[in-house]
């Protein structure tokens, strides 16, 4: 997901200024000079200003490349798909299916779907992700809900505890 | 004073302190060593858990948990390359080199023998350095705070490895997300897009959460697994270290001070100390060219040193509220929750808890000695447990952990929005830790920046006219223009060249 600085210097610019605009259209505290408007007033200028020095490259000549260490014998290169780069977005996709299904399906079979697709993902065969999706769910329901007394839902699998 | 010290003991010696302190230290350890799993990670993973103890209990936690964690990412660096924490990144190649040769033992030694030194001396340092700068900071008004704060951020991103512009545009966004909410000082309800889980604002802890665990694990779907710890048997951990400290005394000593002077400074934490303690390490060293190939030096240097600033990030944690590193943004989050609200006055009303901080961290250090040695030795069997298993499990605690700092769902979206903003951040050289300062601090600054507005009638001048309030601000604002002139100087410099090579 490497984009180009112009790209994500121009983003800025727009983020900036919307700040800035919402933060003036905001209604003053009468008998005041400044209010709430004032701080996303400067922020939004503030990133404004820095996303257009990005868009034009000032600043690029501190940026250190990331200091790669590598590893003896050769790093195994990942396949490279098209779809392959989407991989990247599973883990917040999961996050946001347990908020969609959790209150319904309760916390351990949500929990055992992420943990199984994950694992999976990962590159763990059946063999050792249907295991750790049977037990890590009931361990961390045990830790958070028996003793920490978190509310977790219970759906309809709830623990005997 | 011998008063409150008992007191602190007292408070430190209950059952659920020691476990707390404990269990917190296995836990750090074991996350620490891993690679990829940072002691900010280890440490944001733990806030749900610290919720559920007593003040103090939770404060051990933390101590112990970062403590260990920042050790324990050398024993992948020295038996594999790759660092378990960034801390441990600026001499990973060194202590590899010094296994290759085969000694292994007196890497991970200097290890966990230097990083207790350090972080004793570290501790010293909060002793010493907070409560003086409690009696100054009682007078402080808002325009040293807004200052004081404004230097913070700009601390932050000066030291970021990155291009310095990015990181102001960081710290711009992490100060927006702040924005949001009714906590304001008109009290209206901004940038919610009539969302009322927004009205509360944007909690730190779950963005930090998303953007250190959440986003670690989306960068794992794309890198390849690193590969297993070769087996090995290890001779004594401890053999040797009296000599080396006897050696490096002096070494050991700048590692420390350099340690702490990074970690008082606002923003910068345990890996750029690392890196600047084993820099100078290289300048000053009788042997320079013995680096890279296994010379203990440097490590002994950057080792003493990043612990040292564990520690002393605490020091404008309690005082000003305004954090050290990552680790102590999480650290205020804390003492927050817990009503110990972070101030000068903290060090006159709450001394035993504040003594009581100092002395887990003396026991976090102490005790990381044997722990560690028992960690070295277990190494090859704890870093076997494939990635594929570990993710999952950070992500279930992601989703739980996140859920329970408000018992609310909308957390748990809040985790997965900055696990994508920190990926997409990181992946385009946006250092994050300006952004998550930002978050944390942005309410503070708005409050003293308002409120100084308001007290001096809209006029600019006022910011200036306090003696301290004059310094801080010269300091600022000389942080905000050394960029600048550093660019300048180098297009100065590097006109001529491309000039003559043209023609």
């Amino acid at each position: 997901m490497r984009l180009p600085d112009r790209v994500t210097g121009l983003f800025l610019v727009g983020l900036g200024a919307a700040a800035a605009y919402g933060g003036w259209q905001l209604p003053p505290v009468p008998g005041q000079p400044v209010g709430p408007n004032v701080f996303p007033l400067v922020i939004g200028t503030g990133l404004a200003l820095c996303g257009l020095a990005i868009a034009f490259g000032i600043g690029r000549s501190f940026e250190e490349e990331e200091h790669l260490i590598p590893v003896e014998g050769g790093q195994p290169q990942p396949p490279t798909g098209k779809l392959y780069g989407l991989r990247v977005l599973l883990p917040p996709a999961l996050l946001l299916f347990y908020v969609a299904i959790a209150d319904r399906l309760g916390f351990i079979l949500t929990a055992a779907m992420i943990v199984y697709v994950t694992s999976t993902a990962l590159g763990a065969r059946w063999k050792v992700a249907l295991p750790l999706a049977l037990l890590a769910p009931i361990g961390i329901h045990l830790i958070f809900s028996k003793l920490l007394r978190v509310p977790l839902p219970p759906g309809v699998l709830p623990m005997p505890w | 004073m011998l008063n409150t010290l008992t007191q602190a003991f007292a408070l430190i010696t209950t059952w659920e302190v020691i476990i707390a302190i404990f269990a917190a230290s296995v836990y750090g350890l074991v996350i620490g060593s891993l690679p990829g799993l940072s002691a900010t990670m280890a440490t944001a993973l733990l806030v749900p858990v610290t919720f559920y103890l007593s003040p103090i209990a939770a404060i051990a936690t933390i101590v112990a948990a970062s403590t260990m964690a920042i050790f324990a990412g050398d024993i992948p660096g020295a038996l594999l390359r790759i660092p378990g924490t960034p801390a441990s990144a600026a001499y990973a190649d060194e202590a590899y080199a010094m296994t290759r040769k085969g000694e292994a033992e007196l890497a991970l030694g200097a290890g966990v023998w230097f990083s207790a030194v350090g972080g004793i001396a570290g501790t010293l340092s909060l002793m010493i350095l907070a409560p003086p700068l409690a009696e100054i900071a009682l007078s402080f008004s808002t325009f040293e705070y807004f200052w004081l704060a404004f230097l913070g951020l700009m601390c932050a991103t000066l030291v970021a490895r990155s291009s310095p512009v990015k990181a102001i545009a960081s710290m711009f966004i992490g100060l927006l997300v702040a924005c949001i909410g009714i906590e304001n000082p008109g009290g209206v309800p901004r940038f919610t897009f009539g969302m009322t889980n927004l009205f509360g604002g944007i909690e730190p802890i779950p963005a930090l959460v998303g953007v250190f665990a959440v986003a670690q694990v989306m960068r794992a779907m794309l890198t390849p697994e690193p590969p297993p710890i070769p087996r090995r048997r290890f001779g004594s951990i401890l053999a040797g270290q009296w000599k080396l400290t006897k050696k490096y005394n002096w070494q050991m000593t700048r590692g420390n001070i350099v340690g702490i002077i990074i970690g008082v400074l606002p923003g910068a934490g345990a890996d750029m100390a690392a890196w600047v303690s084993y820099a100078m390490s290289k300048r000053f060293s009788k042997e320079p060219e013995k680096f890279g190939t296994g010379h203990v030096e440097g490590l002994v240097e950057a080792g003493a040193s990043n612990n040292a600033s564990i520690a002393s990030g605490w020091v404008p944690s309690l005082l000003f509220g305004i954090p050290g590193d990552t680790i102590a943004a999480i650290a205020i989050g804390v003492l927050y929750m817990k009503g110990l609200n972070p101030g000068p006055t903290l060090f006159t009303e709450k001394a035993s808890s504040m003594y009581a901080i100092y002395l887990m961290f003396i026991i976090a250090n102490i005790i990381m000695i044997p722990l560690g040695i028992i960690m070295i030795r277990l190494a090859s069997h704890v870093l076997r447990a494939p990635r594929a298993t570990v993710m999952p499990v950070i992500m279930l605690c992601c989703a739980v952990g996140s859920f329970a700092i408000g018992n609310n769902i909308f957390g748990v979206v809040i985790v997965a929005t900055f696990g994508v903003i920190g990926y997409v951040m990181e992946e385009n050289g946006y250092p994050v830790a300006a952004m998550v300062l930002g978050i944390v601090m942005g309410t503070m600054i708005e409050q003293s920046f308002v409120t100084s507005l308001i007290k001096s009638d809209g006029s600019v001048l006022p910011f200036f006219e306090r003696p301290i309030a004059a310094i801080l601000a010269a300091m600022a604002i000389g942080a905000l223009i050394w960029p600048v002139l550093v660019w300048v100087w180098r297009k100065l410099k590097r006109s001529p060249v491309p000039a003559t090579s043209a023609r």
